[in-house]
């Protein structure tokens, strides 16, 4: 019986790990050896050309931009659907009039791909014909019309208000549950002892949101790391390299300029940045766990 | 300190009338316990004299002055609630200076009365944990800490202790009395428990079904209940029911030789007598005699639920502790009759 068992496990337990590296681990730790290589992505005589590419990475100018762009991007998407779902949440949590309709209506655009999203967004900021040009264009004439994707100082910005539009949803729906699970007594509590309403926010209702702050941040940022395909279909990293993330940043050297070497090193770049910042959260985490349990 | 009276207060919830007009007079300083069945309105009548629900008629007035329509915080009352309901995220002394600390008061001051109140309910080790750190006792304890911070004119408390285990509450159930004694404050205190309702009580406010059957002093309630509801819920084990017919000038009790109808009782439907109120006797002398089916022993006392042939109900005897009577064995048992009880068919005592 024992025997029979534990032939199961390992079968059932050598699928999912089988999966596991040869989609992750193997790219992982090809990653790490191209990233040591001048390989061009076809060739098969390539060279090892030690540390070269991640020295070539600090003197690149465009890696620089594309470093300053992710922090941007990074912060703003985290940022902004975080403050914004919770605003919404507080919202539609009160009795307000709809609010189940709103709630689905907020939470559509997560349905969505982030190609689609992308594709609606181009629509809304063409130049000529989009939505928002034309509002503005009703609104105050020809005069603050605007190229928005298509200028340097505000194609970053047109894809984060996208992705932030699309990442809204899912903070909203975190945060209504977890402001559903704060036990009413908590805020009875608040009533007797006479607190007013930023108090009993800022002091009782947003720290016992922490739990659900903690998922919201961590799908964030795990979300605006892979945030790769919107900015690909909205601006590609451009006009002059304006909204080139590190992801985009890595397509572009290894599928573009068939530098494979290269881009694996950018890539392990990445990856260190992710890990710290997924350290970061695991100490946060233990930290909430330490209060909440 | 002050005097809580509450005058034909009522609560709808929708068309369910939940308080059907209450009047209630709390002296300053007084210990009051609401006690009843799940349902009957009393944690509803705490959380409306606390002003967490609205009355939808009637007043309530603290020392004379009308405070129906006033927010709680203005009330001046503190409440205890059944969970704690402690913030998590705060550690005990934040937990109980969080009224001070709302109010802006200095620093200083919020500290040294932390370190006072933590005195008092023997919290100082405790006071950079988190609650859930705490064990059941100590976290009721904060709770009852952050009440007394800000020193309300009366503190309510809703079923304190029922999360607690059997040892904790007895304990907890003397330091809330201690506290009411070194305090002197107005307290109003909801329970099932009627052991504590009777230990802590001054007063006894007995609901059912939205209404008051009665008030009154712990033993007043136990020796001279004014209906059957309040002698069947005072007193544990409940008080015995005996079914009881008057023909003529003669009384009939199933299981029992008919006696002559005791003066003023003409209109008896129910006999009620305490367990403590039967005794056991040999077979001459008594007045019911069956079977026992089933011996409880709790160390100083022992109970015996004995069947008596044509009651419905198995009658509850107390006996001493030591007591050799064994279940299946047979028992005679005799009325003391001065202590028995008497209720007309509307269930008020005769």
């Amino acid at each position: 019986m024992e025997q029979h068992n534990r032939f199961w496990r390992v079968v059932l337990l050598a699928a999912p790990l089988g999966v596991f590296g040869i989609f992750v681990l193997w790219p992982l730790f090809s990653s790490f050896y191209y990233s040591l290589t001048d390989w061009n992505g076809f060739d098969p005589n390539y060279s090892f050309v030690g540390f070269d590419n991640f020295a070539k990475i600090a003197s690149d100018r465009l890696f620089l931009q594309a470093a300053i762009n992710t922090a941007i991007w990074m912060v703003a998407a985290i940022v902004l659907p975080t403050t914004l779902g919770l605003a919404l949440a507080l919202l539609l949590d009160s009795r307000v009039l709809g609010a189940r309709v709103f709630k689905s209506i907020f939470y559509l655009p997560i349905c969505l791909s982030a190609v689609i999203v992308g594709q609606i967004w181009i629509w809304i900021y063409q130049a000529d014909w989009g939505l928002l040009n034309t509002i503005i264009t009703e609104v105050t004439g020809e005069k603050y019309k605007y190229a928005w994707l298509a200028k340097p100082d505000t194609a970053l910005w047109s894809v984060i208000v996208a992705w932030s539009w699309q990442q809204t949803g899912l903070a909203m729906v975190i945060y209504l549950a977890g402001l559903t699970a704060i036990p009413g007594d908590l805020l009875e509590v608040c009533e007797i002892e006479g607190a007013t309403p930023w108090q009993r926010f800022r002091r009782v209702v947003l720290p016992l949101l922490a739990p659900s702050t903690v998922v919201v941040v961590a799908l964030s940022v795990i979300n605006s790391l892979k945030g790769f395909d919107i900015l690909y279909i909205m601006t590609g990293g451009g006009p002059f390299n304006s909204s080139d993330t590190l992801a985009m940043h890595m397509y572009n050297e290894s599928f573009k300029k068939y530098l494979m070497g290269y881009g694996a090193a950018i890539s392990v770049v990445l990856f260190l940045i992710a890990m710290a910042i997924i350290g970061l959260y695991f100490r946060q985490l233990r930290k909430v766990d330490r209060i909440y349990g | 300190m002050a005097r809580v009276q509450l005058s034909d207060l009522r609560k709808s919830f929708g068309q369910v009338q939940v308080i059907k007009g209450l009047d209630l007079d709390i002296a300053d300083g007084e210990f009051v316990v609401f006690v009843g069945p799940s349902g009957c309105g009393k944690s509803t009548t705490l959380r409306i004299i606390a002003g967490l629900e609205d009355a939808t008629s009637g007043a309530i007035r603290l020392d004379g002055r009308d405070v129906t329509r006033t927010r709680p915080a203005d009330r001046g009352i503190a409440m205890v609630f059944q969970s704690y309901a402690l913030f998590p995220h705060m550690t005990v002394a934040d937990n109980i200076g969080f009224g001070l600390q709302l109010q802006k008061q200095d620093r200083a001051l919020i500290s040294r009365r932390v370190a006072e109140v933590a005195e008092t309910l023997h919290l100082t080790p405790l006071l950079t944990r988190y609650p859930r750190e705490l064990s059941g006792g100590q976290r009721q304890r904060v709770a009852i800490g952050r009440a007394i911070i800000r020193n309300p004119r009366v503190f309510l408390f809703d079923e304190p202790l029922s999360n607690l285990d059997a040892a904790l509450r007895v304990q907890m159930r003397l330091e809330i009395a201690r506290l009411h004694q070194g305090l002197g404050a107005t307290m109003v205190y909801v329970t099932h428990d009627q052991v504590e309702a009777m230990t802590l009580a001054d007063r006894i406010v007995v609901f059912n079904d939205g209404r008051i059957e009665q008030v009154g002093s712990p033993m007043d309630l136990y020796e001279h209940p004014e209906n059957r509801f309040v002698a069947g819920f005072i007193g544990a084990p409940a008080m015995n029911f005996l079914p009881v017919r008057v023909l003529g000038t003669q009384l009939e009790v199933p299981g029992m030789a008919t006696i002559p109808v005791p003066p003023g009782k003409e209109a008896a439907t129910e006999l009620g007598i305490r367990p403590e109120h039967l005794h056991v006797v040999d077979g001459l002398s008594a007045d019911l005699s069956g079977e026992v089916e089933l011996i409880e022993r709790l160390g100083a006392e022992t109970y015996a639920y004995v069947r008596v042939p044509g009651l419905p109900l198995d009658l509850t005897v107390r006996l001493p502790g030591e007591t050799a009577l064994r279940a299946r064995s047979s028992i005679a048992l005799k009325i003391d009759w001065t202590r028995a009880k008497w209720f007309n068919a509307s269930g008020r005592v005769l």
